[in-house]
């Protein structure tokens, strides 16, 4: 009983201490938060009340408590206002409980008195949850009560402000525990705050030092679930994963929830392993464990002077355009970072500006490890560019090439209807099991293309035009231990071999089922439902007619029938009869506002184009039966004129290499070794040396045979697999006559080009360049 | 009792403390005496349990004191520049101090207050240094653990409020057997408090010795000899701890009780004979002499 009594008169005269931290925490929770819930609900109230004269009253009831429980959840939820406040009150809080350690005077009295040191950090500690908690809690109460009052609670009101109250419970517990963490380890509030900043920027750091020198160094780095630096063993990242949970399932994650109680665990338990660890003569020094100093300087020192570098690598590629010249001042701006940061750290560890170059060895570690580090990227001593996983040990892989068949608009969604970037679509849905057929690919692609690097490292002075063959492909391996590691690849889409098995792998059910939103079960699903409104039409981008609901649905059934068919090659050396173009639409129910004829509802739209290839039979007959089908790619009696331009680029680059010849002469200072490669590049820029020409066709005949040799541009997009495409000099502006249909629907000109191989004769000479 | 065994403490390399090894008898003021940096301070905050020694130990009552409640409960620690709440007045300190220490006296604390001239609802952060540390001795006083611990509490206080608190300590020292231990860097503030007296020295101690045995063991005699045979034959016979001679004037510091040292006077002829009383000052500059320390350098600035 005494003791009980004891602890309570304990806690009481250590919140006597910390009313100040109080009057924060009662400002914040029990004053801000039900003010600006009630601004809150006030605009929401005042900007809808033409609701009430819109639709009848229950509708308005339900559109206006819908909008009202709409802004309660926005301040009650995962809201950046409760995080900023349960952050503040965590940092402020932690601080101020343990700050008499900072004090001789406040230890000696404090340490004199015969209470436990146990019980006194269980006090404080308490103390500082509690005044998180009560002030809190009261919040929430007064916001409902007002909510309430504006009949803007319901039980997902409630639902959402005691999942939010748990999860920032314990956010609130992990930065809490990381500040009294910094307040242990460090005996002086400046240096506190240097502390809890390490802790809280560490892991970042270290993650932009890794992902900086992995895209730097390696040449299989892929962009795709490799550029994260986001902290996941600090509570501000797991408080972003959590929130964005909630927000897209309506519940907590438990798995992140728990990562974030293990974290605050751990960060808890270190704290106060610390705090009895923590001898009294600590108080007014930098660091408050001897031992510690060597460790964190060295700590912090190598990846800042590492981050140093990676910021010296983005200067010297702009300023220098040299790697072996940018390398010098990369290596020089490691060592000044090793140097400083550790003359900085020493200077606060002694509060002495004469101390910098105290405990050099430091320096020489910090310096070896930074080289060492340095090194193991730049020679990839651990082999990241060499690494492909065994074919038994992988259980699938996904193969996701960078913008191919994606039509001109595609986009991918999940089974919610929530964007996805191709990649995110790919990892979600594809499962490929011909781990030999792709191994072999990846192995023999990595040879080709490492052969390639190094002879263009080797003869940098020669134009190397092979460049155009490679494609872009994001590679992801599922290990059977249940890690995915993802690589970049660059495939030779011209290789005959590589062909082969990209038609084995990109012809497989299972790529499909991955890649092409066309077989999606997603898709299937949105045009099965209710919500979702479709609007389908087919053409060539330039002529579109609109598709009924029925026979869209009947058509997209042929259509993955047909696409089976596809592969590599044959998708490669086609040019698409079609496209069909699927406007999905879906309204918003929490959404609503005045618009132009009445009451609306918000929507979001997703565009997904399809390509229709001449060796689709079933889906061509389709389009043929119901009068789709498009037997050239331009009505002529749409066309008033045509323009053709032609680029001349083989032209041009003589020209610029004869120009570069003629001032080399001229000049003995000028470079001996231009990059041709870079000069021909700018030449489309210099207007004295333009080689294009013009030609414009009128006459019906003329007209005629250009018409069949042309498609828009739009159509016939180049895309991953390189294949047959556009003539690439040539442009061609059809000018329609200004009465025809298609100008009211499309505009007056569209945009084509001559398909490869079919540039017609006359055209040719026409604009050809002539000196 | 407080006994210190071999203890020793350093800050960052610098020894602090070294193995010193003291003991403090109950209901007696021990005085612990030091140039600044002897480690006196050190001491005591070990001994308060605020500091862990590095080597050896200290133990109340036989009990070891870091983080040791029992210990811990028979302590009050006045460090030399005590702390109070920020803008708390005395009550708020009786109030904590209540809950901490449960035999608190409280009647006697405000009963010192008025006593003192303290005013009770005053902020303490406008009381003049004296006054806390006034307060701080009341507080100790009241707080009833057996011993309290002052660090220099007694450095700056005027004589009317030393007598006062002696007179506390008396009082306290019979009725409860309260045992103060002061350190302090002057040794004449001290003079007329202590009963016992450890000297401190760069983190060792010189000396520890009950002052009244210092006092009657050590006499000063001045006197004349008639003849050198008598000057030889009584400096021969006395324990001289000091021998200094102006002219034919010898002024001698003796170790030995007052009789057995005038015995010997009476075997010489001497022209002039007086035994002088010793300081407090005098005996330790004496002690620490024979043991090879310019004490006059160290205790008296």
């Amino acid at each position: 009983m005494t003791s009980k009594n004891s602890f309570l008169a304990s806690m009481k005269e250590n919140n006597k201490r910390r009313l100040w931290v109080w009057v924060i925490a009662v400002l914040a929770f029990v004053l801000a938060l039900p003010v600006i819930t009630a601004f809150g609900l006030n605009s929401v109230s005042g900007s809808n009340k033409w609701i009430w004269e819109a639709v009848d009253a229950a509708t308005a009831q339900e559109l206006i408590h819908n909008k009202l429980a709409d802004a309660m959840t926005s301040v009650l939820g995962f809201s950046g206002i409760i995080f900023f406040f349960s952050s503040v009150v965590a940092v402020v809080s932690g601080i101020q409980g343990f700050s008499y350690l900072y004090s001789r005077k406040k230890i000696d009295f404090y340490m004199g008195m015969p209470v436990k040191r146990k019980k006194r950090f269980l006090v404080v500690w308490l103390n500082g949850i509690l005044l998180y908690v009560i002030p809190y809690v009261a919040g929430i109460v007064i916001c409902l009560l007002i909510g309430a009052g504006n009949g803007a609670v319901d039980k997902g009101v409630v639902y959402t402000a005691f999942m939010s109250f748990v999860v920032h419970f314990c956010v609130y517990l992990g930065i809490y525990h990381l500040a009294i963490l910094a307040l242990m380890m460090t005996g002086n509030i400046v240096v506190t705050g240097f502390g809890f900043l390490v802790f809280c920027l560490y892991e970042t750091i270290v993650r932009y030092m890794v992902v900086g020198y992995e895209q730097e160094f390696f040449d299989y780095f892929p962009y795709f679930g490799s550029s994260d630096i986001t902290a996941k063993l600090s509570p501000f990242g797991l408080y972003g994963e959590l929130a964005t949970a909630f927000e897209l399932k309506n519940t907590i994650d438990i798995k992140y929830l728990l990562f974030l109680l293990l974290f605050v665990l751990v960060v808890g338990g270190l704290s106060y392993f610390c705090y009895l660890k923590r001898p009294a003569e600590a108080a007014g020094k930098a660091m408050t464990f001897e031992i510690t100093k060597p460790f964190i300087k060295i700590l912090i020192t190598v990846p800042v002077a590492l981050v140093a570098g990676l910021i010296a690598f983005d200067r010297v590629n702009m300023d220098f355009n040299g790697a072996q010249e940018g390398l010098g001042w990369v290596v020089f701006f490691i060592v000044l970072a090793v140097v400083l940061g550790s003359a900085l750290i020493q200077v606060i560890y002694e509060f002495d500006i004469k101390g910098a170059l105290h405990k050099k060895r430091h320096i020489l570690i910090s310096g070896a490890l930074t080289a060492l580090i340095f090194m193991a990227f730049k020679q990839d001593l651990f082999g990241y560019d060499d690494y492909i996983p065994a074919p038994d040990k992988i259980e699938s892989i996904v193969f996701s090439p960078e913008n191919y068949e994606q039509g001109n608009s595609s986009v991918y969604f999940d089974e919610d209807g929530r964007f996805l970037s191709v990649n995110g679509y790919a990892e979600k849905n594809m499962y490929l099991t011909n781990t030999d057929a792709l191994c072999e690919l990846i192995e023999t692609s990595m040879d080709s293309y490492n052969a390639m690097r190094q002879w263009w490292e080797e003869n940098p002075e020669i134009v190397d035009e092979s460049g155009s063959r490679w494609s872009y492909v994001t590679v992801m391996y599922r290990l059977k231990s249940g890690r995915q590691v993802n690589r970049a690849l660059w495939v030779d889409v011209e290789d005959e071999r590589t062909g082969e098995l990209l038609d084995e792998i990109m012809g497989s059910e299972e790529f499909k089922r991955g890649y092409m939103i066309g077989t999606s079960d997603n898709l299937n699903r949105v045009l099965t439902n209710e919500d979702y409104k479709v609007a389908a039409t087919y053409g060539n981008t330039v002529y579109m007619e609109k598709m009924s609901d029925a026979e869209t649905r009947e058509f997209l059934d042929i259509y993955q029938r047909d696409l089976k068919l596809a592969n590599f090659t044959n998708v490669k050396n086609s040019v698409p009869v079609g496209i069909i173009n699927l406007g999905i639409t879906q309204e918003l129910p929490w959404s609503v506002y005045m618009g132009a004829s009445g009451i609306a509802r918000s929507t979001r739209g997703w565009d997904v184009s399809l390509n229709i290839y001449p060796f689709y039979e079933e889906s061509v007959s389709y389009l043929k039966e119901h009068g789709y089908y498009m037997d050239s790619q331009i009505k002529l009696e749409d066309i008033a004129s045509i323009q053709v331009a032609n680029d001349n680029s083989e032209a041009a680059r003589k020209l610029i290499e004869k120009q570069q010849g003629e001032q080399a002469d001229a000049s003995v200072d000028a470079p001996a070794a231009v990059n041709t490669k870079s000069a021909w590049a700018s030449s489309e820029y210099d207007s004295g040396m333009s080689t294009r020409v013009f030609a414009d066709y009128s006459e019906e005949e003329d007209i005629k045979k250009i018409v069949d040799c042309i498609c828009p541009q739009e159509l016939v997009t180049q895309d991953w697999d390189m294949g047959t495409g556009l003539e690439v000099d040539y442009r061609v502006t059809i000018y329609f006559k200004a009465d025809s249909e298609i100008t009211k629907t499309y505009g007056a000109s569209a945009t084509y080009g001559f398909s490869e191989g079919q540039v017609p004769e006359f055209v040719r000479e026409d604009t050809a360049y002539k000196e | 009792m407080i006994e210190i065994r071999n203890v020793t403490k350093s800050f960052d390399k610098i020894k602090a403390v070294d193995d010193v090894s003291v003991s403090i008898k109950e209901n007696t003021v021990f005085g612990l005496i030091g140039t600044n940096g002897a480690g006196k301070s050190t001491v005591l905050r070990m001994v308060a349990g605020v500091l862990e020694p590095e080597l050896g130990e200290i133990a109340i009552d036989g009990l070891p004191v870091f983080d040791n409640m029992e210990a811990k409960k028979k302590i009050y620690f006045i460090a030399d520049e005590p702390y109070f709440f920020a803008n708390s007045n005395a009550c708020d300190m009786q109030k904590y101090l209540t809950s901490i220490y449960p035999e608190f006296a409280v009647e006697d604390f405000y009963n010192y207050l008025v006593n003192f001239g303290l005013d009770k609802k005053r902020k303490i952060n406008t009381y003049s240094k004296g006054m806390k540390k006034q307060l701080a001795l009341i507080c100790g006083v009241c707080s009833n653990a057996k011993y309290l611990l002052c660090d220099e509490t007694f450095d700056g206080l005027d004589p009317v409020m030393r007598q006062g608190i002696k007179s506390i300590f008396a009082s306290e020292i019979e009725r409860r057997g309260l045992t103060p231990v002061i350190a302090s860097h002057n040794l004449r503030e001290l003079e007329d408090i202590c009963d016992h007296v450890g000297l401190l020295h760069k983190g060792g101690v010189l000396l520890s010795k009950d002052l009244e045995d210092m006092k009657c063991n050590i006499q000063k005699i001045q006197c004349v000899f008639k003849t050198t045979d008598d000057e030889a034959k009584a400096i021969k016979a006395l324990d001289i701890m000091k021998n200094e001679k102006r002219g034919s004037l010898n002024v001698l510091t003796v170790r030995g009780n007052k009789a057995e040292i005038l015995a010997v006077f009476a075997t010489v002829n001497t022209i002039f004979f007086e035994a002088l009383p010793l300081s407090l000052e005098e005996i330790f500059i004496s002690e620490t002499e024979v043991v090879g320390y310019d004490v006059k350098k160290l205790i008296l600035g």
